[in-house]
């Protein structure tokens, strides 16, 4: 630290020829920004465009179209169902699992988050399929509840919200686990030690004096959750069954079933919005979150 | 403090149903038997067999094995370029270009595969190559930022400033002091992009066109009709996921161990 500062002057001075602005920086930032204009922001664009065009003018008419569709409704409708529910999910057993990971012993703590890690890194289509095996009418869940007698017929448990919901939850609860996991260490054990010494109950502790500590951390994640289940697509597709779509899933309907390119990109435009205005929110939470740790 | 038994029991299960997938498929891929029962009736290899014995897999890993390479050079030679330029460079609306850079991962990709199927059919280049390695580069870039910016701000400048006031030029400086040191981080923001490049399912079904990847494949299969050939592929992407990543965390150590040496 000491030598950091005595070598500060020199530091600044160095830096100095180095902010020339963008004709230094280009040779750097040039290659990747004419691939991201030509291969990422030209196509936003243009479905930008052909959301508001119709008939060779701008209008509205595709989103009023849109609007006036029942099952658009009915497939926002389920896209925020899914989603609050999946996100609920996620926080509620995720923080108890990251709680519970800050309670163990290095050594099984290593291995526990080693596994965290594992699953968040197999591919989404193996942790969906895997569901199909676990799942289905003659899958492990339910001929366990046959064998020990708690049911008479298999439950579906496929095809309908609650399958995507359990396939969903466990393909985003690692997202959730392993930011917690990092907030809930870096709260002060003496403020918990202080709080027991002043005679306050486990459960005081726990509501009044670690929790609260979490909440930034916590918030941030269930925000990151919620974007990531607003435009999920493989899950709902294969768990769902095309019996729960969301709002992913009529995209690919319009562009691969019954081709709207307009309508498509409408739908692209108001999902485009709305993730962009959470992500602001997560910005925004992430910073109280880290703000928080200083 | 210590969690209650019903918390600690709770989140056991949450664990337990967290790494069910993996648990379940892997013993599935050795069954014997031609339905998807749990546990397994009979231990076999068959469904390897008929993993490596079908032309239409085999050709979809090949596909797969190439895109993901190609993919993921070009990623991390943009993204370290880029990566370089954001930490190194000063210069305006840098944080709106780096927002740029990394939004095709913070949009879902079903915004990216419909933009790109309606502009690539527009210039009549759906089911290209071409148009493959432009949105699997993009798809890994963030990746590779991310893990570059990282590596670069604990990347003493001061190393970069000797060899400057010694004379050597730009080139000589990036090529003989910065890559060196940066070699390990190269290669870990490598591997990530390459596995995500694997992975990658909904923009490659909406733009590959006639390319089969491996999870375009298993994509397709999952929602017509499920062979337990797929069980074998799953099983097969467990284990190269888990190299990969052994891999790349080994080499991260073995660079940290290089660097204080």
């Amino acid at each position: 630290m000491d030598r950091g500062a005595s070598t500060l002057g020199p530091r600044a001075a160095g830096t100095q020829p180095r902010s020339r602005g963008w004709k230094a920086a280009l040779p750097f930032v040039g290659p990747l920004l004419v691939l991201v204009v030509l291969g990422f922001n030209g196509p936003i664009l243009l479905i930008v465009n052909y959301s508001f065009s119709a008939a060779g003018t701008y209008s509205f008419v595709n989103y009023q179209e849109l609007a006036a569709t029942p099952v658009f409704l009915r497939v926002i409708g389920n896209t925020f169902r899914i989603t609050v529910l999946t996100t609920f999910v996620v926080a509620v057993l995720g923080y108890i699992l990251a709680y519970w990971i800050t309670s163990l012993s290095e050594r099984t703590r290593n291995i526990v988050l080693a596994l965290v890690v594992v699953t968040f890194w197999v591919s989404v289509l193996v942790r969906t399929y895997a569901w199909i095996v676990v799942l289905g009418n003659a899958g492990l869940v339910n001929r366990t509840l046959l064998w020990a007698g708690a049911i008479d017929a298999p439950i579906a448990f496929l095809y309908n919200d609650l399958g995507v919901i359990i396939g969903m939850a466990n393909i985003q609860m690692p997202l959730l686990i392993l930011p917690l996991y990092a907030a809930m260490i870096k709260v002060d054990q003496r403020h918990l030690q202080a709080a027991a010494s002043l005679g306050a109950s486990e459960r005081t502790i726990f509501w009044r004096v670690f929790f609260p500590q979490t909440i930034p951390a916590l918030a941030s994640s269930v925000m990151l959750v919620v974007i990531l289940c607003l435009g999920f697509y493989v899950t709902p597709a294969i768990l769902g069954g095309g019996r729960v779509p969301m709002v992913a899933n009529m995209l690919d309907t319009y562009i691969n079933s019954i081709p709207r390119w307009e309508l498509a990109s409408a739908v692209s435009i108001v999902l485009l919005l709305f993730t962009l205005a959470l992500f602001m929110i997560y910005r925004r939470l992430d910073k109280w979150a880290s703000g928080e740790e200083a | 403090m210590n969690p209650s038994p019903a918390t600690r029991f709770l989140a056991i299960l949450t664990l337990t149903y967290l790494i069910l997938p993996i648990l379940v498929v892997v013993p599935m891929s050795f069954s014997s038997a031609s339905s998807l029962s749990f546990p397994p009736p009979g231990l076999s290899l068959r469904w390897y067999r008929s993993f490596f014995e079908s032309e239409a897999w085999l050709d979809a890993m090949v596909m797969s094995l190439a895109l993901a390479t190609i993919s993921s050079t070009l990623g991390v030679i943009l993204g370290s370029l880029a990566a370089y330029g954001l930490r190194r460079r000063n210069f305006n609306l840098k944080n709106v270009l780096e927002g740029n850079f990394m939004a095709p991962v913070i949009l879902p990709s079903i915004i990216t595969a419909v933009a790109l199927y309606i502009a690539l059919g527009r210039i009549g280049m759906l089911g290209t190559l071409t148009g493959l390695v432009v949105a699997h580069t993009l798809l890994v870039v963030p990746y590779v930022i991310v893990v570059m910016v990282v590596a670069i701000k604990s990347f003493d400048i001061r190393l970069e400033q000797v060899a400057w006031t010694m004379g050597a030029s730009w080139f000589t400086t990036v090529r003989r002091v910065v890559i060196p040191l940066l070699a390990p981080n190269i290669a870990a923001a490598w591997i990530f992009a390459f596995v995500h490049s694997f992975d990658e399912v909904v923009v490659t079904s909406f733009i590959a066109g006639t390319y089969e990847t491996i999870p375009k494949k298993m994509f397709s299969e999952l929602i017509l009709e499920i062979s337990p050939t797929i069980t074998s592929v799953a099983s097969l992407l467990i284990g190269f996921t888990i190299l990969c990543l052994m891999t790349a965390i080994w080499i991260q150590r073995l660079g940290k161990v290089s660097a204080a040496r």
